[in-house]
């Protein structure tokens, strides 16, 4: 009776599993489709919906999409650390110190290639520490990146002299024009290095997850760490590199906004680990780890741009925080629902 | 068992060892002292009476965060939105009691409902924030780091959306700075501070002489454990989250009483001094222990730090460095401190 | 250089723990490509023998041969890699990851860091096929049976050349018709150059395995021989119990005619169809083996675990939930001291009164003196050996451990004590008391269930023994001075 009864429990369950798992695989793009749709249908006495002035012209479309320059930047790498079980709450300070390094690197003489590569090999070393704390000193990660964003955050504030809100030209010192070619100069389809290079990290990272022993392992990690270690990984190293990995490209999304802004604003990446949070929560990717999707992950960046950007069209400044709260508890509440723990059988 | 051999009992069993958490209370006190002589000496005028009057009044709101953050924190969960619910609750204490139609202005105009009404509304609202909380951590058990920081944006942002992104002050009822101003004549010591000791007065009873306090040590513990002794785990989670919700409320109506405003900005981080001052104090995140005495201690601890950063003419934002510095420090001197005394 | 005959060789093996000597003087051998099974009751040293032989534990002496050469692995991994892979019954797959990426674990053939799909792989998948065709490399292993998982654990040892291959308890949690694959598989392994070692109380299962069979008993060795050798399973059950005298059971005075707990056709994921009656001020004992359902059973009982079927306690329905248990008048050692039942943080002062608060304060306050003279009071009672009641109850041994959890327990003053594994890992000197203590609480006139899978304990001092295998409650019987342990042991080992 047993047999039986174990086989038919695992029938019904296989079942809803597989619809289950086909709801899993594409609501986070007819999510997405519907947001799209939801904006563009806005104004439409006032022209078609792809003519300009509306949310599916080339114009608006540029315009997301350079915007969500830092989000897929850096959310990739996000993913693949939340996929091994960690998180990582000091990105948005992360960010917005590089901005503050680069832009002042850049103002006071250094060229691009220079620039670019310090800054970038800070943001290895914001990785390191956090990672440090994390691995060897065994803090938990949210309390450690909680702090460091505090630090990070200082220190960003501490570059910019007194007086000033950011890192930006006077006119003493003008800030040279060519530090916004990276984010806003044209070079192909309309759009700037900085979103074609997000494509290519987007694109590496996606990669990295499912092809290379990092994504691998970063899911074991995440799924057993006890079966993980056991199997041979390293797993404090791991975790450690991820968080490295996270830091650098925090770095090079900073580096990007400062580019975008041509000044480098202390607080330019406030919020952006919510932002992160939220899309890999809307792609699906567990909270305690084990599994999880690069792609989906930016199909969940690219909602919360439309949403913040469609947004701003619509309603007035002082809702964006409440419509972004929205977003969140939303999210949680869809992750909960997709990602529950499947009962044993 | 009779008396006296239970006297006679106690004897070899009551070896004079204080409990772990008394003892980091004392460690960190040790740490106070050091770090106030270091202050005293390098900063000008830091050692007088008023100064360290000061250094106890001045983080008030952050201690009185603090008792509720604590709590919440030994059972091993967080409540990041503490801050964004004393913003929700100023600007509901003002705009419930600002004038019906008074003006063109839409953001001078309120419910009109009497003073004590409006504040009693406003801690409504304030715990009802707090049970939000509760639902989503308790009953759906959803990591409370990602909640509370759903639930701050959504209190932080209906504060904005009643003030449309800045603040109501208009059109208010006299009563309503009363709070804000009351004192002890001839000193600086305001209701606001008086409230905040009998908060950690009443706090410090309630954990270490309740049962319903010695219950959230044990959930923090052994959750496991404390369900199969009878615990009713959810239950005391709400009713934590619920209390931090009221504490939060109560901090936001005193504020907006000393300011006359309900302002939407206000209470930016202050639920991460909270998170801080608690660590400082020895509330340790995997649960189970810390004491609100130790936050208090630890409150004072930040208290010096930022102060007498200021007495050295550095900037404000020399503020986040600084927390991040003594957290560090904090958390790994407490660690060492603790397995030497268990070795 | 030719392979030796014994791929193991266990010499004067000790392995000590305060005030517990697990493993006595132990040496046998270990032939090559055998099934080789390892038979005791709980506590008669397997599992730690075990532990050293994976390198889980370090031993305290003696020697330990592997292909001829000394053997003294420092980790888990260490052992892995000297060809000594174990699966445990916390299954160590990695349920997100497919079949394939399971097997490759820490193998992978990589340039660059990319993973390659190599021949690597495709031997390993066909080991993977040859074991167990019907699971499919792309597979999420996450959808598969614990059964199958266990495969994909054995083909992972497989492929990564292990040459003995422990399996604790395997058919603990699986079907018999997966029963019969897996030890078609465990046959094939032993003819293609793998050593298996192979736990289990299902005495039906060495008879249908076994190449040869080592007895333990109380941590000493006690025969290693060909199953081919041992005649009936009484043979076998007598060696596994010795010739232990149990205590004298003295048998009720009064008849104990009211009933306190009934339950009817209880059955949830591990139990099928229980329904019993327990009388109050007995005794009563439930024995099985691992896996038989005794934890499940009392957590269903205490409102841990949903079940299907009613419980009624002193005549009303019972609210599945601990709190409502506890108010009713029920308490619950739960099986594991550590995670379960102890705070091991708190002091000795912090656990004790965990249960009944309401004796220790007045209106919601605690009083300190009461708090301390209760714990004082019960540290007398229970002797537990200690200089402070505000020692870290983490930092006691496991007797001592056990002992608290115990006072925390009857400071609940429940009406019916259930008692889960109730000295497990516990010295001698701690267990009669323990066993005392008991006996105390009955003539009192405290209503006791023991879940237990030591048959001397049971028989020492249950009133009804309950026996359970596989889920199902097989039988029931008054206990008596001449009851047949052998007849016991014969229905909890699957005998009809």
């Amino acid at each position: 009776m047993t047999t039986v009864k174990t086989e038919s429990l695992r029938l019904q369950f296989d079942r809803s599993a597989s619809v289950r798992s086909i709801i899993k695989q594409f609501y986070i793009f007819v999510v997405l489709a519907l947001i799209v749709l939801a904006f563009s249908v806005l104004k439409l006495d006032q022209g078609g919906m792809f003519e300009r002035g509306h949310f599916l012209s080339p114009d608006s479309i540029i315009n997301l999409l350079r915007s969500a320059v830092p989000i897929l930047t850096l959310s990739g790498a996000f993913t693949l650390l939340m996929i091994s079980g960690h998180i990582d709450l000091s990105v948005g300070s992360a960010m917005s110190l590089s901005a503050v390094v680069y832009a002042w690197m850049v103002l006071n003489g250094y060229s691009f290639l220079p620039a670019f590569v310090i800054t970038l090999i800070m943001g290895c070393g914001l990785g390191f520490l956090n990672g440090y704390l994390v691995t060897k000193l065994r803090i938990t990660p949210v309390i450690a990146t909680l702090v460091t964003l505090s630090l990070f955050k200082g220190l960003a504030l501490l570059i910019v002299p007194d007086g000033l809100s950011a890192i930006k030209g006077s006119a003493d010192k003008v800030m040279p024009d060519w530090i916004n070619y990276y984010a806003r100069r044209e070079v192909f389809l309309g759009l700037p290095w900085a979103f074609w290079v997000a494509v290519f990290v987007i694109v590496l990272l996606t990669i990295l997850q499912r092809r290379t022993v990092l994504g691998k392992y970063a899911a074991a990690i995440g799924g057993n760490r006890l079966a993980a270690e056991l199997s041979g990984i390293n797993a404090v190293k791991m975790v450690w590199l991820l968080y490295i990995i996270v830091g650098f490209f925090a770095a090079l999304a900073g580096l990007a906004r400062a580019s975008y802004m041509s000044l480098g604003d202390p607080l330019s990446g406030d919020n952006m680990e919510l932002d992160c949070i939220i899309a890999v929560l809307l792609g699906g990717t567990a909270f305690s780890g084990g599994e999880g999707s690069v792609s989906k992950t930016v199909v969940g960046a690219l909602i919360i741009i439309c949403v913040t950007i469609g947004l701003m069209t619509v309603i007035p400044a002082y809702w964006q925080t409440v419509a972004k709260g929205t977003v969140l508890i939303t999210a949680v509440v869809l992750n909960h629902l997709l990602v529950q723990d499947k009962v044993k059988a | 068992m009779e008396a006296k051999e239970i006297k006679q009992l106690r004897k070899p069993f009551m070896t004079g060892k204080i409990s772990d958490e008394s003892f980091i209370t004392l460690f960190m006190i040790g740490i106070l002292l050091i770090v106030f002589a270091i202050a005293s000496a390098v900063v000008p005028n830091f050692f007088t009476a008023q100064n360290m009057l000061n250094l106890v009044t001045n983080n008030w709101f952050v201690i009185i965060l603090g008792i509720g953050v604590t709590f919440v924190l030994i059972t091993g969960n967080y409540d990041m939105s503490v801050g964004g619910n004393i913003a929700l609750t100023g600007v509901l204490s003002v705009y419930f009691c600002q004038g019906v139609n008074v003006s063109q202005n839409t953001l001078a105009n309120g419910l009109g409902l009497p003073y004590p009404v409006a504040i009693g509304l406003a801690l409504l609202c304030s715990m009802g924030v707090g049970a939000v909380n509760a639902f989503f951590i308790a009953k759906l058990k959803v990591p409370s780091i990602i909640v509370t920081l759903g639930t701050m944006m959504l209190a932080r942002g209906a504060a904005q959306v009643i003030t449309q992104g800045a603040q109501r002050n208009t059109s208010l009822p006299d009563a309503f700075g009363v709070l804000g101003s009351l004192g002890i004549p001839g000193t600086s010591i305001r209701i606001a501070v008086l409230i905040m000791i009998t908060l950690i007065i009443v706090a410090y009873i309630f954990e270490k002489k309740t049962v319903f306090a010695r219950r959230i040590y044990l959930i923090g513990a052994n959750p496991e454990a404390a369900r199969l002794s009878g615990i009713n785990v959810a239950k005391y989670l709400t009713a934590l989250y619920i209390l931090s919700g009221l504490l939060a409320g109560i901090t936001g109506i005193l504020l907006a009483s000393e300011f006359k405003a309900g302002v939407s900005s206000r209470a930016m981080g202050y639920e991460f001094d909270a998170l801080v001052i608690a660590l400082l104090g020895g509330v340790s995140i995997t649960g189970g222990f810390g004491s609100v005495l130790g936050m208090f201690v630890g409150a004072i601890i930040l208290s010096v730090v930022t102060s007498a950063a200021t007495g050295m003419l550095l900037s404000p934002d020399w503020q986040f460095t600084l927390k991040a510095i003594v957290t560090f420090i904090a958390i790994l001197s407490q660690r060492f401190a603790l397995d030497k005394r268990k070795s | 250089m030719k392979p030796t005959e014994n791929v193991l060789e266990i010499k004067d093996l000790v392995k000590d723990f305060p005030g517990v000597r697990a493993v006595n003087n132990v040496s046998f051998d270990i032939k090559r490509n055998t099934i080789h099974c390892l038979v005791g009751e709980n506590g008669a040293g397997k599992s730690t023998l075990i532990k050293i032989l994976t390198g889980a534990y370090a031993r305290t002496s003696g020697q330990i041969l592997l292909n001829g050469e000394e053997y003294n692995p420092h980790s888990t991994r260490d052992a892995k890699q000297k060809g000594i892979s174990t699966l445990f019954q916390e299954l160590n797959v990695v349920d997100q990851l497919t079949v394939e990426e399971n097997l490759t674990l820490g193998m992978e053939d990589t340039t660059f860091g990319f993973l390659r799909h190599t021949d690597k792989i495709n031997q390993m998948v066909s080991v993977m096929n040859d074991i167990e065709p019907s699971i499919k490399p792309k597979q999420l292993v996450s959808s598969l049976s614990v059964a199958k998982k266990q495969i994909v654990e054995i083909a992972k040892a497989v492929a990564a050349e292990s040459n003995i291959i422990i399996m604790d308890e395997p058919t603990a949690a699986i079907s018999e018709s997966e029963i019969a694959r897996l030890f078609t598989i465990i046959k094939s392994l032993r003819d293609n150059n793998v050593t298996v070692i192979y736990i289990s109380h299902r005495l039906d299962e060495i008879f249908e395995l076994g190449d040869y069979v080592t007895v333990m008993r109380d941590g000493k060795h006690i025969e290693t021989k060909p199953v081919a050798e041992i005649q009936d399973r009484s043979e076998l059950i007598r060696m596994m119990i010795g010739k232990t005298v149990f205590e004298q059971y003295t048998p009720r005075e009064d008849d104990c005619p009211d009933t306190i707990l009934q339950v009817k056709n209880l059955s949830n994921h591990r139990l099928n169809d229980i329904s019993f009656d327990i009388h109050a001020g007995e005794i009563a004992g439930f024995y099985g083996l691992v896996g038989a359902g005794k934890t499940e059973l009392a957590r269903a009982i205490y409102g841990v675990d949903t079940y299907e079927g009613e419980i009624l306690f002193k005549g009303e329905k019972l609210k599945p939930s601990p709190d409502k248990a506890i108010a009713a008048g029920i308490a619950l050692v739960p099986e594991e001291r550590r995670s379960q039942g102890l705070f091991t943080i708190l002091t000795i002062r912090g656990n004790v009164p965990v249960m009944n608060m309401g004796k220790i304060s007045r209106n919601g306050f605690i009083n300190d003196a009461t708090e301390r003279n209760v714990t004082l009071e019960y540290v007398d009672k229970l002797k537990i050996a200690t200089n402070s009641i505000e020692k870290e109850a983490g930092k006691l041994s496991g007797g001592n451990q056990q002992k608290v959890v115990l006072s925390k327990c009857l400071f609940a003053d429940a009406d019916l004590l259930m008692l889960d594994e109730p000295t497990r890992g516990i010295d001698v000197g701690a267990k009669s008391e323990i066993y005392s203590l008991i006996r105390k609480l009955s003539r009192e006139g405290k209503t006791i269930i023991i879940f237990s899978s030591e048959l001397p304990e049971v028989m020492n001092i249950c009133d009804s023994i309950y026996l359970l295998y596989d889920g199902s409650l097989k039988a029931t019987l008054r206990n008596s001075c001449d009851c047949d342990s052998e007849q016991i042991l014969h229905i909890v080992t699957g005998g009809e």
